[in-house]
């Protein structure tokens, strides 16, 4: 017994000797793009169109890294060891104001390393608002849905219909699914409920995560059940399931900063990087301020993953080949003429 | 009912901010360095896990099962398993989880083992260690995620630090126990004989309480895998980024396969630690 456990042991010690001449890297000149991959599609392809166009026509090595989104907001500040984002390309910020704005003061804070710089935005005209499943106000014949609440358009609608949105933890009102705590968007429903008149008649109800939100709008849009709740676009979520937005009166500035009763404004979708990398890749700092796409694209390009089970890198091949005289104006002649070649 | 008094309101949280601050102006240096040092060791367990053929890890697990728990067919159902987990086709990311886990478990054992022998030469000691080891096994992860990437950066130190504060515990507190647990005669007679401390130790205590320490090093091994999701969020690849990974987009299938290739590996691990453990010496 004991030779063996020897003669194991041996043989654990060559095979670890033989991996340890593994795991080098080799030295790049230019310093890598470190792509925050959050944990949505759209971004997804977004990284890798923008990753695309950066290894291919500027000669940059590219990467990706996955985690949380709070996590990766943080470590884009803080841009520490080789593993931290320095592009975010869809920032959301009002989903993390209070850390977007302490990573913006330090970037412009020269006595500091940490912070980004915000590039402009990535798309301008995403939406957000009060959605309920479209069977809930026509009906499916085809899986045989009865419209349930047929007068259901805007959000004054509402009072009328609180029993079908029932709470189950509180039968005495309906239950809206609102943001993640620490979204800036949990606030303004809280406020427009007040503005709404709805207090009396819905509880608001917070979910801890995002795929808890999406979890329990797809649970009740799979078993055809009624659903009340704040959402938005471009998601795949929303690319998926067929939701109405209920109306509310149109966007009014003053109103927005008084009574929030008006329909959101566009997200802010922004390119963030770390403020060391316009210095470290200009010629990449300056292909990002270019980029832009549009609701519309997005939702394309979600489509195409959908229906063709692709994958982010394929919608991002499907998107260059697609929108190349978008993609074009981004970067100079020659640098477009390497990616057109890479294409191939 | 009684309201408690406003007045009395201790603003714990801005001290630790504070301190939190203090340490990252003042040790950050320190920190970088130690995480190379770890990302040193992780690297390289990850790229000997990936580099290993996986024949020779299925017939090695199998063959490892077949001898320490005495059955061949424990031996087949454990190699079985971990094919499926290669049929999944998860069998890169099941590595890299397994080089975390391996690696957080041996610098476990580093803190561990001393800490352990500590506690049991010392009362004292015990009673201070053994409220932080309360607090590192209940204080939710999430509280230390943030100070720990700030601490090391985004990736896969911070996840290893993340995983060692929950899976330290068990191997320090069974190394105490097991060593407490030998019986004073012994002790005596070791004396009788006029042994040193460190003869005593390990040639008496450390063999004796061999089980009970084997038996902590399985249970760190178990919670050290009950992480990787956890990691997950901070950087770590493997398997815990592809649950995440399917929880954000609500694919339970694929949650499903990622999950279950988790619980095998941990069968896997939990078995043979275990035998190991409760296995009479020959």
């Amino acid at each position: 017994m004991k030779r063996i456990k020897r003669g194991m042991f041996a043989a654990l010690v060559t095979l670890a000797a033989v991996g340890l001449l593994f795991g080098t890297s080799p030295a790049a000149d230019k310093p890598t793009v470190i792509f925050g991959d959050y944990g949505w599609d759209s971004i997804q392809v977004n990284n890798r169109i923008a990753a695309f166009i950066i290894e291919n026509g500027l000669g940059y090595p590219v990467k990706y890294v996955q985690g949380e989104t709070i996590m990766l907001n943080t470590a884009l500040i803080q841009a520490k060891g080789g593993e931290a984002p320095n592009v975010n390309m869809e920032s959301w910020e009002e989903n993390w104001q209070e850390l977007y704005d302490e990573g913006l003061a330090k970037g412009k804070d020269p006595d500091t390393d940490e912070g980004f710089v915000n590039l402009g935005s990535n798309f301008p005209n995403s939406v957000q608002g009060w959605y309920v499943p479209r069977y809930v106000v026509e009906g499916d014949a085809e899986r045989g849905i009865q419209p349930m609440a047929p007068d259901l358009k805007s959000v004054f609608d509402l009072p009328k219909y609180w029993k079908l949105f029932q709470d189950p933890e509180d039968p005495s009102k309906g239950r809206f699914y609102s943001c993640l705590p620490g979204w800036a968007c949990a606030q303004v429903n809280k406020e427009k409920f007040k503005a709404y008149d709805l207090e009396e008649y819905y509880n608001i109800m917070q979910p801890g995560s995002n795929p808890a939100l999406a979890g329990s709008m797809v649970t009740a849009y799979k078993r055809g059940n009624p659903w009340l709740g704040y959402y938005w676009a471009p998601t795949w979520v929303l690319g998926k399931l067929d939701m109405l937005q209920l109306e509310e009166p149109a966007f009014d500035q003053e109103i927005w900063d008084t009574t929030k009763a008006c329909a959101y404004p566009a997200v802010k979708c922004d390119i963030l990087v770390h403020k060391s990398l316009p210095e470290k890749a200009p010629d990449v700092v300056a292909f990002l301020k270019n980029y832009g796409t549009t609701l519309d694209i997005n939702n394309k390009f979600l489509a195409y993953m959908q229906d063709n089970e692709a994958s982010t890198e394929e919608a991002a091949a499907w998107f260059l080949k697609k929108y190349e005289d978008l993609w074009t104006g981004w970067v100079p002649a020659n640098v477009a003429a390497k990616v057109k070649a890479a294409m191939k | 009912m009684m309201e408690f008094p406003k007045d009395i309101d201790i603003p714990l949280d801005v001290w630790v901010d504070g301190i939190m601050e203090w340490v990252l102006a003042t040790f950050g240096g320190f920190f970088d360095l130690l995480g190379t040092g770890i990302l040193y060791l992780l690297l390289h367990t990850e790229s000997f896990f990936l580099w290993l053929p996986w024949p020779i890890l299925v017939f090695g697990v199998g063959i490892l099962a077949w001898r320490v728990m005495g059955s061949w067919l424990a031996g087949l159902g454990m190699a079985g398993m971990l094919f499926f987990v290669g049929a999944l086709g998860l069998w890169d990311l099941g590595m890299m989880t397994l080089a975390l886990v391996v690696a957080s478990v041996i610098v476990s054992l580093a803190i561990g083992l001393p800490l352990g022998i500590a506690m049991a030469s010392s009362d004292t000691f015990q009673a201070i260690i053994k409220p932080i080891l309360d607090g590192m096994q209940t204080m939710p992860s999430f509280v230390y995620l943030i100070p720990a990437l700030m601490l090391f950066g985004l990736g896969k130190v911070p996840a290893l630090f993340a995983t060692i504060i929950y899976a330290v515990p068990p191997v320090i507190r069974l190394t105490n126990v097991g060593i407490r647990e030998v019986s004073a005669n012994v002790i005596e007679a070791a004396h009788a004989f006029g042994s040193s401390y460190w003869q005593i130790l390990f040639k008496i205590q450390m063999p004796l309480a061999r089980p009970t320490i084997l038996v902590g090093i399985n249970q760190t091994t178990m919670m050290a895998l009950a992480m990787v999701v956890i990691a997950s969020m901070i950087g770590a690849k493997g398997l815990g980024l592809e649950v995440l990974l399917a929880i954000n987009r609500i694919e339970v299938g694929r949650g499903f396969e990622a999950g279950l290739c988790i619980v095998f590996m941990a069968i896997i691990i939990d078995r043979i630690t275990f035998s190991m453990a409760s296995r009479k010496k020959k």
